[in-house]
């Protein structure tokens, strides 16, 4: 709420740095932006080779007996149905990515051009448009994913096309209003204001001025979104709301397993950890990309 | 002036909250199509839902059906559960009481722990304790409430068992025993509050430790533990009053989890289990409720900074 009357006057956007400039942050590459790549590269790997390599199926049961400890057959043990943990973590990830992502670049598409435009124009469809953004947003985001789940009813519910739905109708509003706050600041900042003055033409502004700053600032968000979908699909699956069994994902392991935490915390601890780590590898290298953009990643909630 | 400006955001906030129950009517009601099928399943008989329709409404036009159910809960009446045929309000309340003690315990650790640790954090800066509660944070960040709770719940109600696995607050006997009952879960949604904004308040606290009057106060020999709490504080938490609004998200979102993770009768789980339930009314009910002590906690903290801050009444 406190955003409300604050989009349109905050301080100018810091001019981007030259190509060249860019290239020496390169070379001087944050340690996050390594880090987080690093992680992400790994995980990218496991979505992608996981399926030829994992050493059992991951919906088979009786691999070996229920919630049988670590061990070299089950790195993670299995569960209660002793399906081996391992195998269903390294399966899981591919679903987690493709969903995480594809959410939120739906979200994106849809929210961008909607912020730019209602940001360019003005006007009577900015006023009313933002209203309406103001509501959607009031509602706290699990709710609001709760209450699209709800309106689904019971048939859809686990279906991958939902689950990117509800990333993509959650975060939508959330990155329209940002990206009407970048409009707002770039139409009414000096340097635009010198290009047109110079006698630049409206398309020359819009490529060499407009883009490339927006440009930045949209990163930058798409990653700080994209670090919160894992969470989100994640907290929906322990709910009981994600991908549906007996496909492999993390949230739902965390949440068939607790049963089994007293024998076998291990079935509990490594899914979650497999969660935290994704997380905190999409926020290091979002955190990095900030940095080598010379922004901040502390942009509206 | 502020009278003025915080009759205007509370008028700005009802109207939203209107708009807010309109979205949710609209999502819960219009948007599944047939209620009727959807709540009696697919080989209901005709005759039944005939039945059904007419006792929601159902037969009646949209705005007709919408006037019926705002009227009814300006008068204290969400309806009746499709389930039980109870009183949603008589479900609703006890839970929405659980679910207020357990966010009052989580904010009043809150306020505390975060104090403390960016005030550790920024007087020592870049020094291992600063290093230290930064990968703290972290971590705190990268986690879901509901891995944090789960491990918290492992380590502290299993592995030493100091504290009940299930949070069954209604049989509690002594306050201290509630107490004890609260813990794990209370200490799960701090966390989740605390990470986001001790990050913020160390930042904030560097920024003025390095201003003039700062080095003013060490200059005239005031000691650096007054010089933080009188000067530095202060001026520092201002501006960190801005992220309670992102915290009150973290905490609403938050409760849902963590009340399923400790199976705490809360209006989380409650909203949970209509979902599952698809019991419509007790869905608009908990989601309206959420949303109205949300949208109205944000004003409380929008009004505050703009009593706190005189910078900020005249914009």
């Amino acid at each position: 709420m406190d955003n409300m009357t604050s989009t349109g006057n905050s301080t100018p956007l810091p001019a981007m740095p030259s190509f060249r400039q860019v290239i020496r942050r390169v070379q001087r590459l944050p340690p996050t932006f390594l880090i987080g790549s690093v992680v992400l590269i790994f995980y990218l790997i496991l979505a992608l080779t996981g399926r030829y390599w994992a050493p059992y199926n991951a919906t088979k049961t009786g691999t070996g007996p229920p919630f049988s400890p670590i061990s070299a057959k089950h790195w993670f043990g299995t569960d209660q149905l002793g399906r081996d943990i391992f195998s269903r973590i390294v399966l899981g990830t591919d679903d987690v990515l493709f969903l995480s992502l594809s959410g939120t670049l739906i979200a994106m598409i849809l929210g961008v051009p909607l912020g730019l435009i209602s940001g360019l124009v003005r006007g009577w469809f900015d006023e009313v448009f933002m209203r309406i953004l103001d509501v959607i947003i009031s509602i706290p985001l699990l709710i609001l994913a709760l209450l699209v789940i709800a309106a689904a009813g019971s048939q859809l519910s686990g279906n991958s096309f939902l689950l990117i739905g509800v990333i993509a109708v959650v975060y939508a509003p959330r990155i329209a209003r940002m990206a009407r706050a970048v409009a707002l600041n770039l139409v009414t900042s000096d340097f635009v204001t010198v290009a047109r003055l110079r006698g630049e033409s409206t398309l020359w502004i819009i490529l060499h001025e407009l883009a490339p700053n927006a440009t930045g600032v949209i990163l930058v968000e798409f990653g700080v979104r994209a670090g919160y979908a894992p969470i989100l699909i994640g907290s929906l699956g322990f709910l009981g709301f994600g991908v549906r069994p007996p496909t492999p994902e993390w949230g739902v392991m965390i949440s068939e397993n607790r049963i089994g935490i007293v024998t076998s915390p291990v079935t509990v601890i490594a899914p979650a950890l497999a969660l935290a780590l994704l997380v905190i590898g999409l926020n290091l290298f979002t955190d990095g990309m900030a940095r080598i953009l010379g922004r901040s990643t502390n942009q509206n909630p | 002036m502020i009278g003025k400006l915080i009759f205007t955001r509370l008028i700005l906030a009802v109207v939203t909250l209107l708009v807010v129950s309109i979205l949710i009517f609209w999502t819960a009601e219009v948007l599944p199509g047939d209620i009727a099928a959807r709540v009696l399943g697919r080989e209901s008989t005709a005759q039944a839902r005939e039945v059904f329709r007419a006792k929601l409404h159902l037969d009646r036009p949209i705005i007709q059906r919408y006037g019926i159910w705002l009227g009814g809960i300006i008068r204290g009446d969400f309806g009746q559960s499709l389930v039980n045929d109870r009183k949603v309000v008589d479900t609703i309340g006890p839970r929405l009481k659980n679910t207020l003690i357990i966010g009052l315990v989580a904010f009043a650790l809150y306020l505390p722990v975060t104090i403390l640790l960016a005030s550790l954090a920024a007087v020592y800066r870049d020094r291992p304790i600063d290093s230290f509660i930064s990968l703290l944070t972290l971590i705190g960040l990268s986690m879901p409430e509901f891995v944090s709770g789960t491990i918290l719940l492992f380590f502290f109600a299993v592995a030493i068992p100091i504290f009940p696995v299930m949070a069954l607050i209604d049989n509690a006997k002594s306050p201290l025993e509630a107490l004890r009952i609260l813990a794990l879960p209370a200490i799960t949604l701090m966390i989740i509050m605390s990470v986001y904004a001790i990050r913020m308040l160390r930042d904030n606290l560097i920024e003025v430790l390095d201003s003039e009057y700062i080095r003013m106060a060490d200059l005239k020999g005031m000691s650096r533990r007054q010089v933080i709490l009188r000067h530095a504080l202060p001026n520092a938490i201002i501006p960190a009053l801005n992220v309670t609004s992102l915290n009150l998200a973290y905490l609403i979102g938050g409760v849902v989890l963590v009340e399923r993770v400790f199976s705490y009768p809360g209006l989380g789980s409650l909203l949970v289990d209509s979902i599952l339930l698809r019991d419509v009314p007790v869905i608009e009910a908990v989601t309206l409720i959420v949303a109205s002590i949300y949208i109205f906690a944000n004003l409380f903290a929008d009004v505050m900074t703009m009593i706190l801050n005189p910078r900020l009444r005249y914009g």
